[in-house]
This record gives C-alpha cells, sequence and structure tokens, in this order.
C-alpha cells in the first residue's frame, strides 16, 4: 500500500508547497556556490591550474607570498635537484594599451618550465579576458616602470589571479620593473611528502591559498552562505514535516491502534522527503547547470558536476535528518490518545 | 471454553500524591461469537476496561487470556501483532484516513493484518465486505464525500476485512442518529454472525442493548452484574 504516495497526491498543494521551498532554497544554494567556485576560479586560476605539489616561500616572509625572496643559490640547488620544479614570481601591476587605457594584471614570470609560459624579453602572454576587452595578437602594451615595450604574443585560458588576468612576462622585463633579481615562490609538483628545504616553508595548494587574506575572506563568507543555506534547508524539512506531523497524531494514533507499525509511519515519512528531494533538487540542478553553461563571460559563475552531486547528497541527508528528527512525535503516539481526541 | 477472558483487572493512575483507581478487579469472558455490551455511567471504567482487552493500555495488574495465552506478558509488537491480524475495530468516530478512498482503507488493512492473498482475491474479497455493508457503490469514494453514517459502515468494514476473532466496539453509535445507530447496529450483529466474530462493546444507548447477547452493567471500576 503506497500510502506515502497516496497522500501526497491527495494533498498536491501541501506538498508543492514543501517542494517550492526545498526547490527555492537548493537553487539559491546551487548558484551561491557556483559564484563562489567562479570567484575562487577568478581569484586563483593560476594557482588552481598547477599540478598536484608544494609551494614554498620563505619562513622570513610569514606566510606573504610577495614579502619571499628566495636565495639564488638555494634555488639552484633545488631545480638542479629537482628538474621539473619551477621558481616563480607574481606582482600585481598595470599594463596601458595603445589607447592609454590602463588594464590591472597580475605579472607573472618564472624560470624555464612547462608549467608556466615562457616568453621572450619584450614579449607578453595574456589571459584570453583580455582579448575579449579589445586587445589582440601583435598589440603593443606599455608599463610605466619598464622602459621598453611589450608585444602580446598570445593569450592562454583561465589564467587569473586575485581578480586579475595574468600577464606571463620575461623575467628580464619582470627584474626591471620590480627591482628584484630573486624569485618568490618555488613550486615543486608531486604527491609526494613535503621536503624540508633550509629557511622554506611548504604549503600545498589548498594552504598556499589560505595565506592570500583576501581569498581567505571571500571564501569564507559564500562557504558560510553556502552552508547556513544548507542548514535551514535541513531546519525547514524538520518544522515542515512537524507541522504535519502535529496535524496527523490522531491519523497515526489510529493507524498505530489497527497495528500499523511505527516504522512503516516513519518509511511513509521518508518516502515524502525523499520523493519532494529529489525532485526539487534535481529540477535546480538542472537549472544551475544550463546557467552555467549560458552565463555571461563576465559572470564568475563555475558549477561542476562533482558539486552539483555533492551539495545534492547533503540536502538529501540533512532532509532525512530533519525529517527523522520531526518524526521522534510518531514514535511518542499514544493511539489511545488518538482515538479520544475525537475525528481527525 | 471462552475466547476471551479477563480475570482480576485492576487499573490504577497516579495523579499527584493521590492513587486513583479506575478497575477494581474485574472479571470478564466472551463467548466466541457473541455480543457483549458494557454499559454504565460516564466513569465506571467501561472504556478502560475495553481498551486493555484490545491492547491498547496495559493492566495495572490482571491477567487478559486470548485463545489461552497470557496477553499482559506479550511484548508491545507482539500485542501489535494480535491487534493487527486477530481484532478489529469500531470506535466513536470513523477515524477513516482522509487520503484513502474506501477500498483503499480496507486494502491497507489487510496489509496491516499481512493477508497472504493476492491482489485479485483481496479486491474480492473487499468487493464482498462492501456489499456486506452496503457501500460497495462507494468504494472510490474519500471520506470527505461520505455521510457519517457511511464512514461508520466503511470503518465496520475495515473492523472486519481481515476476518477478525474480535472485535471491539467503543461506542459506535455515539456519533449517529437514532435510525442511523439501529442501521449500524444491525449490520454489526449481521456482520459478526455471519463471520463468526466475538465483539465487546461499550455503549450508554440503551437502545442498542438488544442487539447483545450478554450485558455487563458496570460501577465504580467494578462490574455490577451480567
Amino acid at each position: 500500500m503506497k500510502m506515502a504516495w497516496k497522500e501526497m497526491k491527495k494533498n498536491k498543494v501541501r506538498f508543492l508547497i514543501l517542494g517550492s521551498i526545498v526547490f527555492l532554497v537548493s537553487l539559491l544554494t546551487f548558484m551561491i556556490s557556483g559564484l563562489a567556485n567562479g570567484l575562487s576560479q577568478d581569484n586563483a586560476a593560476l594557482i588552481k591550474k598547477l599540478p598536484e605539489g608544494k609551494i614554498y616561500m620563505t619562513k622570513e616572509a610569514d606566510q606573504t607570498y610577495n614579502l619571499s625572496s628566495i636565495d639564488k643559490n638555494l634555488q639552484e640547488s633545488i631545480l638542479t635537484k629537482h628538474p621539473h620544479a619551477s621558481a616563480f614570481s607574481i606582482q600585481m601591476g598595470f599594463l596601458n594599451d595603445f589607447n592609454g587605457k590602463q588594464r590591472s594584471v597580475a605579472f607573472v614570470t618564472s624560470t624555464d618550465s612547462k608549467l608556466f609560459k615562457n616568453v621572450t624579453r619584450g614579449e607578453v602572454i595574456l589571459d584570453r579576458s583580455l582579448e575579449e576587452s579589445g586587445i589582440k595578437i601583435g598589440d603593443t602594451l606599455t608599463n610605466n616602470q619598464l622602459n621598453g615595450k611589450l608585444k602580446v604574443k598570445g593569450f592562454v585560458e583561465e589564467s587569473k589571479f586575485s581578480h586579475a588576468p595574468v600577464a606571463y612576462i620575461n623575467m628580464k622585463d619582470y627584474q626591471e620593473m620590480y627591482r628584484v633579481h630573486d624569485m618568490q615562490l618555488l613550486f615543486i609538483p608531486g604527491e609526494g611528502p613535503k621536503q624540508e628545504f633550509a629557511g622554506l616553508q611548504s604549503f600545498s595548494k589548498n594552504e598556499f591559498l589560505q595565506t592570500i587574506s583576501s581569498y581567505k575572506a571571500e571564501q569564507m563568507s559564500l562557504n558560510m552562505i553556502i552552508w547556513f543555506l544548507v542548514a535551514i534547508s535541513g531546519m525547514l524539512f524538520a518544522i515542515f514535516f512537524y507541522m504535519m506531523n502535529v496535524q496527523k497524531i490522531g491519523l497515526y494514533g489510529i493507524l498505530k491502534a489497527i497495528g500499523v507499525k511505527t516504522m512503516t509511519l516513519f518509511q511513509m515519512m521518508w518516502t515524502q522527503m525523499l520523493f519532494i528531494t529529489v525532485l526539487a533538487i534535481s529540477i535546480s540542478a538542472v537549472i544551475s547547470q544550463v546557467f552555467n553553461m549560458a552565463a555571461p563571460k563576465g559572470v564568475p559563475f563555475h558549477l561542476t558536476l562533482e558539486t552539483t552531486g555533492l551539495l545534492s547528497l547533503v540536502f538529501l541527508l540533512i532532509g532525512f535528518i530533519g525529517a527523522t528528527f520531526s518524526g521522534i512525535q510518531i514514535k511518542k503516539v499514544e493511539p489511545l490518545q488518538a482515538i479520544q481526541q475525537g475525528e481527525v | 471454553m471462552a475466547l476471551f477472558t479477563m480475570e482480576e483487572i485492576r487499573k490504577s493512575f497516579t495523579n499527584g500524591e493521590v492513587k486513583e483507581e479506575i478497575l477494581k478487579g474485574v472479571n470478564l469472558s466472551l463467548s466466541e461469537g457473541e455480543i457483549t455490551a458494557l454499559v454504565g455511567a460516564s466513569g465506571s471504567g467501561k472504556s478502560t476496561l475495553l481498551t486493555i482487552a484490545a491492547g491498547l493500555q496495559p493492566a495495572s495488574d490482571g491477567r487478559v487470556l486470548f485463545e489461552g495465552k497470557n496477553l499482559t506478558k506479550f511484548s508491545a509488537e507482539q500485542v501489535r501483532k494480535i491487534r493487527a491480524e486477530k481484532f478489529g475495530f469500531v470506535f466513536q468516530f470513523a477515524h477513516l484516513v482522509s487520503f484513502l478512498t474506501v477500498e483503499e482503507q480496507l486494502m491497507l488493512m489487510l496489509d496491516v493484518a499481512e493477508s497472504k492473498k493476492n491482489k485479485r482475491e483481496q479486491k474480492k474479497e473487499i468487493h464482498q465486505i462492501l456489499k456486506l455493508v452496503g457501500m460497495d457503490h462507494r468504494k472510490n469514494a474519500y471520506p470527505s464525500s461520505l455521510s457519517g453514517g457511511e464512514k461508520q459502515r466503511v470503518a465496520i468494514a475495515r473492523a472486519i476485512i481481515h476476518k477478525p476473532k474480535v472485535l471491539f466496539a467503543d461506542e459506535p453509535t455515539a456519533s449517529l442518529d437514532s435510525k442511523r445507530s439501529k442501521d449500524v447496529m444491525t449490520l454489526i450483529l449481521n456482520v459478526t454472525r455471519t463471520l463468526n466474530i466475538t465483539t465487546l462493546m461499550v455503549t450508554h444507548d440503551e437502545e442498542m442493548l438488544p442487539f447483545a447477547d450478554h450485558i455487563i452493567k458496570m460501577s465504580d471500576g467494578q462490574v455490577l452484574q451480567s
């Protein structure tokens, strides 16, 4: 006897309201998650796109990458020992286009490596977003701290840092612009345990991103919103099923009196919760994935299927806990009390 | 031999520091296929006795024997199983499930009683019982579209669809007018006779007493006469 289904069919409006609320909350969660990931990509794609490995900066820098300056001899010895490793530096700055318009960029330079774009002196490779804003291959760009000019050699996909497009420049140009000779960071690819180097501190990619205060604050705020929404949806389930159960105490009592098992009543509630949640989440997942594909270029939105799946599972789990918590009433219902209460 | 026996049943509640004794050593026995009516003033303990007999609440003391087994020693799950398979219930109000049709109410009861019959046989049985209570023509109706008398007929059908051994009826006609009350009692009499069901009924309506084979009068938690 499919009681759960029969009840939903007969009380469509009641369940439609709950379904709509779950749909809206889950859609909002997916959208904010997409924005959080999008902003995270916008903030740290340069680092996120690196393979698994460890990033090193000097201990003296106290986890502030742009204060780090790795001794040249130490750098050389590490790069000799680890041929796939690379030393690199990042500095925020500006490029002026042929109209004199200033563009905010993150200048990146590195030792010879397949992990970063290498260019010769006087050349620059830019993130694709700058092409979309009018810069073309062959254009000449300038920088106030650089005597020479930088010719655009090409573009790369999704290479951003601190919400600015990355500009890969030659080490000599970088040294001229920032009056430095040492590199800030070292990257050693590989999944092995971290290695100790005198005076250097190691970070996983994620740990490194956490040292960037703007990234950490931004992600913390967005993640807090996401988990609040997930918690709210759990509470919604608990409150909604609590209210429904209060209304149905008489019914539960009668059903128990005629011999229906308490577990059957719980199963009825779980079935309804599962049906509503799966339906509502599926619709919101489809909508958010469509938005993921069709979102305007300027909107930092990035929602993977893995994230959608994970959040959906969390929603289901929270819904289950919320509904079960409210279902404690079912266990407490005394058949006798329901019979004495009068007509249900 | 009696199908159902209650021996020295006592029930007391503690209200603050005051201990209130509702039943004071009641003895009762029900013979197979007969209707026994429990009568008495409000507060005499008749409804409490019926709910203890039906396994809806435990006695403070005494024994409830059904088919020779002492139900007071059974676990809650064992009592639930007995209620589902061997007992039927008709209450003052029909207490039908609002989102199930008449046919589905009966199907639910067969599921609860773990009927071994297949769906086709179950439907046939439902059809027969609904015919017996005169509700076959309303099998697809929801409770909200039924009159009080019709609801009570469906409640009776639900109580007997699984062929219980004992039917417990707590003021089954209290919410009905005089004519409908007699109709319902006639129906209970007919179906219990047809299916050889033993019935224990609580009523305060003296007009219903001619339908009973035995009348037990209760007062102040004790049986006055039977």
